[in-house]
């Protein structure tokens, strides 16, 4: 059966489809993640996100393809995993940064993680907005909405702000990857 | 030494199912053949604490099975398979393992871990939520095998856990013993001589209700060397000759 | 069944680039913490505040599986006792009062033991032992019938003598039912024990006062019903020690 016929099976409660999905997906997802997480804490984002699968099957559409459908939710589940633990705000932009890739080698992994510090200590200091807007956004993976809550802004206040953190980035990690000859 | 058995008898009405039993072992898979009413089941029952001596002495896990108390702590280390194990049509495989789980009193929290490695342990993970009504009487055989894992024993008595596995299964389940003899004491009742010699580190034979051959599975096999004794393996000819030999005395006695 | 060496090495990836799982990942850990949460039974209600009444979910969970205790079992008793209730409003004869230790009796023949527990042999082997959940389950459904028939006598406008005298006939029917079902090895045998004797108890009081309720309200019963309850509690008790069986 193909991806798509096993996580309907899945969203029918059918925990035989679960594990086929298991099988297929799980070894790629633990590569991917180990690139950039320790096993211990692979292990248990795989087994949340697997959870989340047999939770959230319903809420698959066909359309999508079924692994990046799967890798969006391991990402989800390392964030919350993150948030929790209270780690490096660091190391979820490297997991974000590990979609399109294969099985990345650490020290690849760990040059991204420092272009990546380079580059956002571009947005100003720690605390400004910027870099508030970052870190809730793409670090701490929330939605709009709570982020607007939190910093106390109205939405469009955040879009703005998020729309000028991707430029400073986009430009950082540029002239950064070109001052290094090429690490990208 | 996990299992201390002393001159111990077990008298239904005017059938004297064991006849004097004295064995001790540690951890490792122990093997106990014999023909059918050869007593292998009554002494089982005794281990498993379901039936009581008629007399002689048990100490099991370090502890006498008389007292109420000790008992209770017994059969929380242990693990019990049954030659007829009835089964709950209604329940699921995971159902029936998690019900066992609670009947001997593991931790509420560690259940759920611990019926899921039970279930997976015996291959049984396809059907993990299949009600017992729709399985064959292998996989059935083998959701027994699970119950009797699933916390773990340290003494782990298993009556017949073969039947109705293919020869497949049967192999992969020898390693399971293997597994399991590492670290407790599992006493295993079969007429299936090669089950016992793939498995085992030691040996018994029960003929009419006595112990008449107690060694290694090499052992078993020397007895049966120049004998022409009837088998087609050298472990089926020492066991043949072990009990034509109890056999014989037996006559010459009476 | 999974040895040590089966491995969860699979194809796979958005981008059709294979992935092997990391060495030091464990694989089969992680699947079983998935299967743990799929896998695992959530009590319900009953059954939660049965475990902590009882201080124990083993004793619990064996208790809500008792075949008279499931709500299809309730529900046709408390019919038969509505059915009753209607009867005696209608006739005047307090079929409530005859009824009710019949419904008991035939609930605790279903209650456990050998006759009705497959794996009664396993059962034995129990660190929660069988004679526990054997005593936990006849209460509970001896304390349901009671219940059930009270709520049926009340309602049938019986007479206080009527209301309440069926309750010391109905622990000896019960404890009757139990004692065959255990010796017998079998529920249905003991049904038909405690029904028979309870049939034969009523006739006989009727064939020597003429009133059908003789059984019930004759004070002079009261004495040989609690014998006849302690002999078959004594005789359940006893049958549930020394097991017969295969040797």
């Amino acid at each position: 059966m193909d991806d798509d016929g096993l996580i309907a099976a899945v969203a029918a409660g059918d925990d035989s489809a679960l594990r086929e999905l298991f099988s297929r997906h799980a070894p790629w997802l633990a590569a991917r993640l180990r690139s950039v997480l320790p096993a211990a804490d692979v292990e248990d984002v795989l087994q949340e996100t697997f959870l989340a699968v047999w939770r959230g099957a319903g809420g698959y559409r066909p359309e999508s393809a079924a692994g990046g459908w799967i890798w969006g939710i391991a990402r989800r589940q390392a964030a919350l995993f993150l948030r929790r633990s209270g780690s490096s705000s660091l190391v979820l932009p490297a997991v974000t940064a590990a979609d399109g890739r294969g099985a990345g080698d650490p020290a690849e992994a760990a040059l991204s993680r420092a272009a990546l510090a380079e580059a956002v200590s571009v947005l100003g200091p720690e605390g400004c907005p910027e870099r508030e807007a970052w870190r809730l956004l793409y670090v701490e993976d929330r939605p709009v909405a709570e982020v607007a809550r939190l910093m106390g802004v109205p939405e469009g206040t955040v879009k703005s702000r998020a729309h000028r953190v991707r430029r400073l980035l986009r430009a950082a990690l540029r002239s950064g990857s070109l001052a290094d000859g090429g690490i990208r | 030494m996990n299992v201390q058995i002393t001159e111990v008898t077990r008298r239904f009405g005017r059938t004297q199912a064991v006849a004097g039993v004295s064995l001790e072992t540690g951890p490792g898979v122990f093997g106990l053949l014999g023909p059918n009413g050869a007593g292998k089941t009554t002494l089982l029952r005794m281990m498993a604490t379901v039936v009581p001596p008629s007399s002689g002495s048990m100490r099991l896990l370090g502890r006498d099975p008389g007292s109420y108390a000790s008992r209770k702590e017994i059969r929380r280390r242990l693990g019990y398979l049954p030659q007829n194990l009835g089964y709950y049509p209604g329940f699921t495989v995971a159902e029936f393992v998690e019900y066992f789980a609670l009947l001997k009193e593991m931790p509420a929290g560690q259940v759920p871990r611990a019926v899921a490695a039970a279930v997976e342990r015996v291959d049984l993970g396809g059907k993990a939520r299949a009600k017992l009504r729709t399985l064959s009487g292998g996989m059935l055989r083998r959701a027994g095998i699970a119950q009797a894992i699933v916390n773990d024993p340290e003494l782990l008595l298993l009556d017949e856990p073969t039947a109705g596995l293919d020869p497949e299964q049967r192999m992969v389940f020898r390693g399971l013993l293997r597994d399991l003899g590492q670290r407790s004491t599992v006493v295993v009742s079969t007429h299936l001589v090669e089950d016992v010699g793939a498995a085992c580190s030691q040996v018994a034979v029960m003929n009419e209700g006595q112990v008449v051959f107690h060694g290694t599975p090499a052992d078993l096999t020397a007895r049966g060397e120049g004998t022409g004794a009837a088998g087609d393996a050298p472990l089926e000819r020492g066991y043949s000759s072990v009990l034509a030999a109890a056999r014989s005395s037996l006559a010459a006695r009476s | 069944m999974t040895g040590p060496d089966t491995s969860w090495d699979v194809t796979g990836g958005p981008d059709g680039v294979p992935g092997r799982a990391p060495s030091d990942v464990d694989m089969n850990q992680v699947w079983l913490g998935v299967a743990a949460q799929v896998w695992r039974r959530r009590p319900d209600l009953p059954e939660r505040l049965a475990g902590r009444l009882l201080r124990s979910p083993g004793l619990a969970r064996a208790l809500v599986v008792t075949p008279s205790l499931l709500l299809a079992w309730v529900i046709a008793s408390a019919v038969v006792l509505a059915a009753g209730t209607a009867a005696t409003l209608g006739t005047g004869t307090p079929y409530v009062a005859l009824l009710a230790p019949a419904v008991a009796g035939t609930g605790i023949a279903y209650a456990y033991g050998p006759g009705i527990d497959p794996a009664w042999e396993l059962s034995r082997s129990m660190a929660i032992s069988d004679r526990m959940v054997l005593l936990v389950r006849a209460l509970a459904v001896f304390a349901l019938n009671a219940g059930l028939g009270l709520v049926a006598s009340l309602a049938s406008g019986a007479a206080a003598a009527v209301t309440f005298g069926w309750l010391v006939p109905m622990t000896a029917v019960s404890a009757l039912a139990l004692a065959v079902a255990t010796v017998a090895r079998s529920a249905n045998v003991g049904v038909v024990a405690g029904l028979g004797g309870w049939t034969i108890t009523v006739l006989s009081g009727r064939a020597a006062s003429g009133q059908f309720t003789a059984a019930v309200t004759s004070s002079a019963l009261v004495l040989p019903y609690l014998v006849v309850a302690a002999a078959c509690g004594a005789i359940a008790w006893c049958a549930t020690r020394i097991p017969r069986g295969t040797p």
